[in-house]
């Protein structure tokens, strides 16, 4: 609100961060690691006195010159520029807050590329004991630049006693400053022993080629095992909401952590095989693959630590989209559009309801939600929502989600909002007195299911998914909605709000119930509400059909009912036997390309 | 007051230690982005010339160009710290704005570093197509100095910033300010004077090992220089008469400090073009580096004076905290101790070769 937004409807400025933070962070990490590599593969060579290894180092210090200092530093400072292009105000708290910290990283940048020419240029032609100093140097310095970024990107997620005093070294030295220090050394060395496969493919002298390529496993490996449980203890300093999230609460969370751990057995096989118990078997196709799996395991890692954060750009402080958590009060009384800068309507008229309500989307919700595009579109997230629904979910959605923050504005304001989504984007009527269309039926409970359930599943829906359930069942069940599904907060209603929500669902599937049933098909509910938020059916993120394709209806039905043996990232399925048996049906009929 | 200026941050120490260290980190960027311009256009008029001396001379300018543009790069870093530490509610502004062409900054300086290691590891084996690739490096460079002038510029009149609401999308320029193609020329043209000057400057340390390459590269180089800054005269005058003129008069009288500055530098012009056509190689190259001391100042008034009807930098609001700024003081001093040492132990190690 204090600046402009950089509006990309469908892109988002937030996938631009993402990329480039992750290519980044994946080559600053080798940077760091490959440092040490130089220096120990020099100095191998030179206890061996075996000048096949010093001309190894001395090529691969060529590569390394390549990819990090050009490639590496200088995505370093387009995440600056990409940051303060998305995120300004966050990044100029960072800048204000902790610009000696980012002087002193300077320094060491600049101490980094003056050692690393001399150490490159100076590579057999200086004396062997002055050139590892300048090794040393070189990987000590980028040590500490990882030291320093570390403190201030450690400060976002876990700010600490920065909060109560304000104090820079608090803020540096944070919770998790010391195992996030930690895991990214052990990761360094990882990437370094990654990057070394690749130097190592290339050799054609065999013996030089497996000497090196078992030096670069022991490497992976010795790292791995230090990058496991330094993870974990980074996890373990992980504040409560942020842990929440990491444990299931947030499906994407929980998809990144699964292709981290797929790249973490993956590299952990490869190393074995094809460098430690058999090089000879390593080639340029393995170092690639490896490679990639490195890079797959930092982007899990770095989109884990970013979404965990959420909804904070600095943990309770700074919202994601760039407003102050201390300002909301201040501004939902005066209102957004008087507070803000750039809007175009500083005073709410109701003739500009849809430019009002599109300068709130690009200013509380761009920061995370595209329109129309690949990341989180806001356009598909919002196709059930009436507009009172949606009205009612803006009011409550930090306490409903609690990884969005709350709108903040005047609720003149929020119906701007609301308009410009529904009538805006949907085209449909914003009335306030049009039923929400996705909920049947009257009285206290239908009201309640309106207010709660109805963002995520209409009443048909819960219809098919309550089949055969006893008033009590769907009673408790309202109890302990998370540990249904992690993803389905918890009813926070009172016991007798409780009690009617129970009435009224238990009465859906009562026999004179109107309510329609939200599918013909019931195993396609089951489908829909258990499996769709993590498997599309046959094409799309992480389709089923080509993983059952040729499984018989026995087959299937045994898997519904072990899914987190066959799959630990895979929570088992909570479902009667009766659902699990229509899923199995509407799985089998579509895997026969069949219509069920 | 404009209402688009954001609200600045508090500064944790006194405005005065940025612009003091503002002032002494840019002209080390300027110095070496001239450096890179003047050696990349040489070293392509080198290439492109048939005769040999020509070749080698484009040769020895290609081996130091990779440093010219990591250190262009380094030196860059911390004067665009400190400028967003004093006037990151400007700057910030200013990128959103023009978003997709400052972003396209990095991909293009990437795709220059890579031209210029190609060009100079590759250089005997591209032999003249080699000239293709420093040419876009040095196309790609000159792009990034427009993409710089357009945001700079932009930053110092948020009068133009409405244009935003027109659009949102990233992608405006600056192209409607009278002042951005004079102060393009400006600092293009000076870049590659100053450019030339330092390759003449290095053509003393080929002097031993291809007296031929270093007599070229003097001669070339002296008169890049002499040339271009007669030129670099009139686009000055140019880029003065294009400011506001309540601006371009504090440079004329109005402003003490600021007309004794601007004085001082356009003597010392003139007394660089007497000793550059005199070819005292030396004393040119210690004057100009005085002269990009001053003419960063004479840009850092100039700016105060765009800001001064919304902003001093004087009314930020210090929450004092000095020991992050010590501690930033004893790492660079004992960064720069480090630096002397490796430099020393190279050139031991060149001597003993």
């Amino acid at each position: 609100m204090n600046y402009p937004v950089w509006y990309l409807p469908e892109i988002g400025g937030s996938t631009l961060i993402a990329l480039i933070a992750i290519v980044h962070v994946f080559v600053s990490h080798f940077a760091v690691g490959g440092g040490l590599y130089l220096v120990l593969a020099e100095r191998k060579g030179v206890r061996e006195q075996n000048p096949d290894i010093l001309a190894f180092t001395r090529g691969h210090s060529k590569f390394f010159l390549l990819v990090t200092m050009v490639f590496g530093g200088l995505t370093g400072v387009g995440i600056w520029f990409i940051i303060s292009l998305v995120q300004p105000a966050g990044t100029s708290l960072l800048i204000h807050n902790f610009v000696f910290g980012w002087a002193t990283e300077w320094v060491f940048f600049l101490v980094e590329i003056v050692a690393l020419f001399c150490y490159f240029y100076t590579f057999d032609r200086m004396e062997r004991r002055t050139h590892l100093v300048i090794g040393w140097i070189y990987f000590i310095s980028a040590w500490f630049s990882l030291f320093l970024i570390n403190g201030i990107i450690g400060f976002m997620l876990t700010p600490g006693g920065w909060l109560a005093d304000g104090d820079f070294w608090s803020g540096f030295f944070n919770p998790s400053f010391w195992p996030s220090l930690v895991f990214r050394t052990f990761v360094a060395a990882m990437m370094a022993g990654l990057f070394a496969y690749l130097t190592c493919a290339w050799q054609k002298n065999t013996d030089l080629k497996f000497a090196m390529t078992r030096f670069s496993g022991k490497w992976v490996l010795i790292a791995l095992a230090g990058a496991v449980p330094s993870g974990f203890w980074y996890l373990s300093q992980l504040p409560q909401p942020a842990r929440t999230l990491v444990d299931g609460a947030s499906p994407t969370i929980a998809r990144a952590l699964d292709w981290g751990l797929y790249s973490v057995i993956a590299i952990l096989l490869i190393s074995l095989v094809f460098t430690i118990i058999m090089p000879a078997l390593h080639n340029r196709l393995v170092a690639f693959v490896v490679l990639a799996c490195g890079l797959l395991l930092m982007g899990s890692f770095e989109w884990t630590r970013e979404a965990a954060r959420r909804p904070y750009v600095v943990n309770e402080v700074m919202y994601s989209n760039g407003i102050y958590k201390g300002a909301g009060d201040d501004i939902n009384r005066q209102g957004f559009l008087s507070s803000a800068r750039w809007v175009r309507i500083r005073e709410f008229h109701e003739e500009s309801l849809l430019e009002i309500g599109q300068d709130l989307f690009k200013h509380q919700c761009h920061a995370c939600h595209t329109v129309g595009g690949m990341n989180n579109d806001i356009i598909a997230r919002t196709a059930n929502f009436s507009y009172p629904a949606m009205l009612s979910y803006l009011e409550t959605i930090h306490q409903r989600r609690y990884f969005m923050p709350p709108f903040i504005g005047t609720p003149e304001e929020m119906r701007a909002l609301a308009t410009w989504i529904i009538t805006g984007l949907h085209g449909k009527p914003a009335e306030a007195a049009s039923a929400p269309a996705s909920v049947n039926g009257e009285g206290p409970g239908a009201q309640l299911f309106a207010d709660n359930c109805v963002f995520c599943h209409d009443s048909g829906l819960i219809k098919a998914k309550t089949i055969g359930w006893s008033l009590e069942q769907v009673r408790s069940a309202l109890d302990k909605l998370s540990s249904l599904n992690p993803a389905m907060p918890d009813y926070a209603g009172s016991s007798s709000e409780k009690d009617l929500l129970a009435a009224f669902v238990f009465s859906l599937n009562a026999s004179g119930s109107t309510v329609p049933m939200a599918k013909e098909d019931a195993g396609e509910s089951v489908f829909e509400a258990h499996c769709a938020m993590c498997h599309s059916l046959a094409e799309g993120y992480n389709p089923v059909l080509p993983k059952i394709s040729g499984w018989d209806r026995e087959r299937i039905r045994t898997a519904l009912d072990m899914l987190e043996k066959l799959q630990p990232a895979m929570p088992p399925l909570v479902a009667s036997d009766q659902e699990k048996d229509d899923l199995t049906a509407f799985l089998y009929e579509k895997s026969q390309g069949g219509q069920p | 007051m404009n209402p688009l200026i954001p609200t600045p941050d508090t500064i944790p120490v006194a405005w005065g230690w940025f612009e003091f260290l503002l002032l002494l980190t840019l002209p080390l960027h300027l110095l070496c982005m001239n450096m890179l311009l003047g050696f990349s256009g040489i070293s392509l008029y080198s290439r492109l010339r048939g005769d040999d001396a020509s070749r080698r001379l484009a040769f020895e300018l290609a081996r130091v160009l990779p440093f010219l543009v990591a250190f262009t790069v380094n030196f860059g870093v911390a004067p665009l710290l400190f400028n967003q530490v004093l006037y990151g509610q400007f700057l910030y502004v200013s990128s959103i704005l023009m978003a997709a062409f400052w972003l396209a900054v990095i991909p293009l300086l990437i795709f220059a570093y890579y031209s210029i290691y190609l060009y100079d590891f590759r250089f005997r084996s591209l032999g003249r197509a080699g000239a293709i690739f420093i040419g876009l490096a040095l196309l790609a460079i000159v792009l990034i100095a427009f993409i710089f002038t357009n945001n700079m510029s932009l930053a110092l009149e948020p009068v133009r910033w409405t244009a935003y609401f027109r659009n949102a999308s990233g992608t405006l320029l600056n192209l409607g300010d009278p002042t951005l193609f004079p102060r393009f020329l400006h600092f293009v043209v000076g870049g590659f004077a100053i450019g030339g000057l330092a390759v003449a400057v290095f053509a003393r340390f080929w002097r031993q090992r291809d007296s031929q390459v270093a007599e070229l590269a003097s001669r070339i180089g002296m008169q890049t220089f002499t040339y271009l800054t007669m030129a670099q005269v009139l686009l000055g005058m140019w880029f003065l008469m294009s400011l506001p003129r309540e601006i371009m008069l504090l440079f004329m009288g109005r402003n003490m400090l600021a007309t004794v500055v601007f004085v001082v530098a356009l003597v010392l012009t003139v007394v660089v073009l007497v000793t550059g056509l005199r070819r005292k190689i030396g004393l040119t190259a210690g004057l100009a580096f005085v002269l990009l001391f001053l003419m960063a100042v004479l840009r850092d008034l100039a700016r105060i004076a765009y800001h001064a009807p919304f902003f001093r930098a004087e009314t930020l609001q210090v929450v004092p905290q000095y020991s992050p700024m010590v501690m930033f003081f004893v790492t660079l001093i004992a960064g720069l101790i480090c630096i002397g040492w490796m430099i020393r132990q190279v050139l031991v190690s060149v001597k003993n070769v």
